[in-house]
């Protein structure tokens, strides 16, 4: 009871102190709004998202099961297939590829992704919606297509008119405006076209070994298990990627749940910055108190009654931030189905998850309470004789003393450095993220005081050696950056982290677009031919090379695909294989070599003699699939394809240069090894962009069903996506930069009091409001330039590693970024430190020198 | 003009006409600081007593060890050596939290500057030292009581801020009888206020001292403040330069 009664008391005291002070709170409600907004904004709308998911299942998938592969399907699946069809169970065939769409005689063909339907039984769920209505029955007759959003648009045409697919004339039937399962199908980006099966079947586009996706949907009787069905169809289906609508999709709950924990970790960075504002504004707020400590103390308050004060206080704070912060949650929420709409569409998003709004808060206050806890324990050593002696100077410690005084601070940063640690493991759910972020935090933070401590320790030395020419103004500006009680060191650092996450993301993004762009090297292909026949590639090749504006020899290669029955007398079984390595499991692409590939380099073995055509096939093997696979040469690989199995002696272990056509190729065979096999061949050249759309169009009207791609289009659909995921990264680290302001903020606004004797010390002294004006403002400057500077250069530092080493591209340090960053946070510094100081200009003298 | 000095049962010296029992006794106490660069000895071995009832004066120059000795009485600070007993309890080696309840309990302060919390109302200022001792809601009444006695009952809600220094000063006034302590600390009550004004509050403070019957220790550097005082102890060099009981008229 008495505990009870005094935390009441403690209670009433912390609401008169902040009701009478509510506006100075501003930041710290505002960092944490900061934070727990963007958190439970991402946790929120993915939630939401698997709720969506979840719910509409069957719809997504317009299926209750579906099995896809990227072959057409064997008699053996066949007729699988065709038995459970016998139990009941209704199935339907959707094909899904890339080919060119010619929307008339003067203008070049555009690379569209088909989706091959059968309207009698697409789909087994959802609703299709046209415009303008009809069903899709009636609607996608075999002469006729539908299109997506902005179709017509691109291809300059209306409804009624007639674009060529694979030569044949199809009309332009209807937009589709709601197709229930966009978000599960393999292409579900650029300009996309659906027609009947009948329809692809006129298009000649598919024959063995096209570049297709095969989905089959299932819908199940009520009578029939879902899991026996699916042990049937994975026992022929072994590559297939089965999904049933009890798991929605996996990829994309993969997808989400990565998503998820990346960006709740990049909301949780912004909450620790956000939590060191508080810390800052909250110890600023206390040098304030420090008098009112003192006098309760002396009125009778024990420590802990005022830690508790504060204690209630912070907590009060951090919940009305934390409640700031849902409501701005549930706005970016909102935000997020605008940003993937694209991709896909997700109808009546539950707006608002109490479970996130609660982890958020929590996460909230706990983070706030964590950094906070340090300065709030500095309540104990305001001594009440302050009142009495406040000019003296402050005692020599005893070594017990400087002891506790040094392990303190060292204390808390390991406990507060846990518990983010355990934080970081909850929202990611995995111990290991936890530690790696804990660590990460602290190295950076570590880092990132060392830089701000050397570079203020720089500038004081500076300052210090200033010739007298230089003037006041700047002199003083510098020293004020060593006020006692000003954070320039942590101001400099919170807003550097800010800079240097936001920039990072910026630069690797538009780096990596840029090094897409522009490394090309000489030669390398920037237009693709795909689903070229063996009858047809000698005249492809032929037309290809009579092009204009070719500023390198045509290349062109061709592919059976094969499977990988055993390497080393050892069978190939997908579940033995690990990461990487299972993707040989699958299907993989093989061609013949009758000399060695250009841009290829042997690193062991030997290639095989120009023209050599063995009795027993030798194979020469990408350095990855030989690391995967454990092959060396000498190894023996069994290959199975549909019409024979055939063996093959490992001779040589190659490299190819990434860019090039062959690169796409990891096995090359003797001659003769794939003789009978239906190949399909890839061509690649490299032509002026000027030229590209007339190669397109001379190419589509003599061989309709070669899809011809233009790496410029995949650049623009690469580079939409990268914008979309980046603007997301974007606005959450964003807060890391408002977190570093509010830090800014408050240690200004923690030091006002001594701002104010200043402004009045120099006013009796005759200074002008002008020139302190401009002294307060080269203090904010040079801490937003520090920052910049620092974050600005880390980030270049960290963009250029992630670019070059990571990501392996060539792109060199963006140092106009650097500039921009440095510009842009001295402004943001000298807004943010005029914004809680601009009050102490118009202090009066004589009102503070009575008081003193 | 003084009478002869009596020895306290711990030695102190007691003036002979103080035949109440010491309230506040202080036995050879020292206070010394060592800042990084030199050693500054503000107490030098204080030796007196206080009864219960008296209104003592503390004079002496700036740096003669007034607000140090007024710190130690109140157990503020810590004594190098020597002891500080209050109602017969030895405070010099008490916790910090036990000196506060000591405080909260038996002490009540009026500073120069006023100090009171300038984000709370006059009213609530004065509960303050009720709360924190948990006796806040029996002491509302008195809160009320003691504002109208200093004629602050229209301006209960009023923040410092909106008070002149006399309202200010007057506000501590109630706040120091708030929790009837038997020893009230004053330190300089008036010096920031012109003299009409000083002058109103000192006469407040001694009703209210003679009403609450409580033992009044007071710094002060006017000779003419002391003048209202039973005894004037004078310090110089962090020592008792003279030790005045006036007689009782």
């Amino acid at each position: 009871m008495a505990m009870i009664h005094s935390y009441w008391t403690a209670a009433k005291i912390a609401w008169r102190e902040t009701r009478a002070s509510s506006g100075r709170f501003a930041f710290v409600i505002l960092a944490v709004a900061a934070g727990v907004g963007s958190l439970t904004g991402v946790r929120g709308f993915s939630q939401a998202f698997h709720t969506v998911l979840q719910r509409d299942a069957r719809g997504f998938m317009a299926a209750d099961m579906t099995v896809r592969t990227f072959q057409l399907p064997d008699e053996k699946q066949t007729a699988t297939m065709d038995r459970l069809t016998g139990l009941g169970i209704r199935r339907t065939q959707i094909t899904e590829t890339l080919t060119m769409a010619s929307p008339g005689p003067d203008t070049a063909p555009m690379l569209v992704s088909v989706k091959a339907v059968d309207p009698e039984a697409y789909p087994f769920y959802g609703v299709i919606s046209l415009n303008p209505p009809g069903s899709l029955r009636a609607v996608l007759q075999p002469d006729a297509v539908i299109v997506s959003d902005g179709v017509l648009l691109r291809l300059n045409k209306k409804l009624g008119d007639t674009v060529r697919i694979g030569g044949q004339p199809f009309r332009l039937a209807a937009e589709i405006v709601n197709e229930p399962d966009k978000m599960t199908g393999s292409l579900n980006v650029g300009l996309r076209i659906m027609m009947s099966r009948v329809g692809l079947e006129r298009t000649g586009l598919i024959i063995p070994g096209s570049r297709a996706s095969e989905r089959f949907l299932f819908k199940l009787p009520l009578t029939q298990s879902i899991g026996a069905v699916r042990a049937e169809l994975k026992k022929v289906f072994a590559e297939g990627l089965i999904a049933d609508y009890t798991e929605a999709h996996p990829l994309i709950e993969q997808g989400l749940r990565q998503s998820t924990t990346f960006l709740s970790l990049v909301s949780l960075v912004a909450l620790v910055i956000g939590a060191l504002g508080v810390a800052t504004a909250i110890q600023a707020h206390l040098q304030q108190k420090m008098d009112s400590i003192a006098v309760m103390k002396c009125l009778g308050a024990k420590s802990s009654q005022i830690l508790r004060i504060y204690l209630i206080q912070t907590a009060g704070l951090g919940f009305v931030g934390g409640l700031i912060g849902i409501a701005v949650g549930s706005l970016i929420q909102m935000a997020f189905p605008y940003f993937l709409e694209r991709y896909f569409q997700v109808a009546n998003v539950p707006r608002f998850d109490p479970l996130s709004a609660f982890q958020g808060m929590l996460v909230g206050l706990l983070t706030v309470l964590l950094f906070t806890v340090p300065p709030l324990l500095g309540i104990r050593k305001i001594r009440p004789a302050l009142i009495f002696r406040r000019e003296m100077a402050a005692p020599r410690r005893t070594a017990r003393q400087w002891l506790r005084d040094t392990l303190e601070p060292v204390i808390s940063a390991v406990v507060i450095l846990a518990f983010v640690g355990l934080i970081a493991a909850w929202l990611s759910d995995n111990a290991q993220t936890g530690r790696y972020f804990a660590f990460a935090i602290a190295a950076a933070m570590v880092a990132l005081a060392i830089v701000a401590w050397v570079l203020l320790r720089l500038l004081r030395i500076l300052g210090r050696n200033l010739p007298r020419a230089s003037g006041p103004v700047l002199r003083q500006g510098i020293a004020n950056l060593y006020r006692p009680g000003n954070h320039a060191g942590a101001a400099v650092m919170a807003l550097g982290v800010g800079v240097m996450f936001t920039l990072t993301i910026w630069i690797v993004q538009r780096g990596l677009l840029k090094d897409i762009i522009r490394t090309a090297p000489p030669g390398m292909p920037n237009v693709y031919l795909l689903d070229i026949t063996a009858a047809s590639k000698d005249a492809v090749y032929s037309l290809l090379e009579k092009q204009a504006g070719l500023e390198g020899k045509p290349e062109m290669i061709g592919a059976v695909s094969a499977t990988i029955q055993s390497v080393d007398g050892t069978p190939l079984v997908r579940e033995k294989l690990q990461g990487m390595a299972r993707r040989y499991a699958r299907t993989v692409t093989v061609s013949t070599a009758l000399v060695e590939p250009p841009f290829t380099q042997i690193l062991s073995g030997a290639w095989w003699e120009a023209n050599a055509h063995p009795a027993e096939a030798q194979v020469s093997v990408g350095d990855q699939a030989a690391r995967l696979l454990n092959v060396h040469v000498g190894s023996k690989i069994v290959w199975t394809t549909p019409q024979r199995t055939f063996q093959s002696t490992v001779v040589a272990v190659h490299k190819s240069e990434s860019v090039r056509l062959s690169a796409r190729i990891e096995f090359f065979l003797t001659a003769g090894a794939l003789d009978g096999l239906p190949a399909i061949y890839y061509g690649g050249v490299r032509a002026a962009p000027k030229f590209v759309p007339g190669i397109q169009k001379s190419l589509y009207e003599t061989f309709p069903t070669v899809t011809v791609i233009n790496m410029a289009e995949v650049l623009d659909t690469i580079q939409g996506i990268v914008d979309q995921i980046s603007v997301v990264v974007r606005f959450i680290s964003f807060f890391s930069i408002l977190a570093g302001a509010v830090i800014l903020a408050s240690s200004v606004a923690g030091t006002r009091f001594r701002r104010i004797r200043e402004v009045v010390i120099l006013k009796t002294l005759g200074a002008s409001r002008r020139r302190i004006a401009e002294i307060f403002s080269v203090e904010f400057f040079v801490i937003g330039t520090v920052a910049g500077l620092m974050g600005g250069l880390l980030a270049v530092g960290f963009a250029w590693a992630v670019l070059n080493r990571l990501l392996r591209a060539n792109a060199p340090p963006d140092w106009l970024a650097l500039g921009v960053a440095v510009l842009g946070t001295a402004v943001l510094a000298v807004v943010t430190g005029w914004a809680a100081s601009y009050r102490t200009l118009g202090q009066k003298p004589l009102e503070i020198l009575r008081d003193e | 003009m003084t009478d002869a000095v009596h020895i306290s049962s711990l030695g102190v010296p007691i003036p002979p006409s103080a035949s109440a029992p010491a309230i506040i006794e202080i036995v050879h106490l020292t206070r010394t600081i060592d800042t990084p660069s030199h050693r500054v000895e503000i107490l030098r071995g204080i030796d007196l007593a206080i009864p219960k009832g008296q209104f003592a004066a503390i004079m002496g120059p700036s740096g003669s060890g007034k607000s140090t000795l007024l710190g130690l009485l109140a157990g503020l600070d810590t004594a190098t050596s020597g002891q500080v007993l209050l109602d017969g309890v030895d405070i010099t080696g008490l916790t910090e939290d036990q000196m506060a309840e000591v405080r909260g309990r038996k002490i009540g302060f009026v500073f120069q500057s006023f100090q009171l919390i300038p984000t709370l109302t006059a009213e609530e200022n004065v509960l303050l030292p009720a709360e924190l001792a948990g006796v806040g809601a029996e002491n509302e009444k008195r809160a009320r009581e003691l504002l109208e006695r200093v004629g602050l009952s229209e301006r209960m809600d009023h923040y410092p801020v909106q008070l002149s220094g006399g309202e200010q000063q007057r506000v501590a006034l109630a706040r120091a009888f708030v929790t009837k302590p038997p020893i009230l600390l004053a330190d300089e009550p008036t010096g920031n206020l012109d003299g009409k004004t000083g002058q109103q509050v000192l006469d407040l403070l001694l009703e209210l001292n003679r009403v609450e019957g409580t033992t009044l220790v007071l710094v002060t550097h006017d000779p003419g403040l002391a003048a209202h005082a039973d005894r004037i102890i004078t310090l110089k060099d962090g020592l008792v330069a003279s030790d005045v009981l006036k007689a009782k008229a």
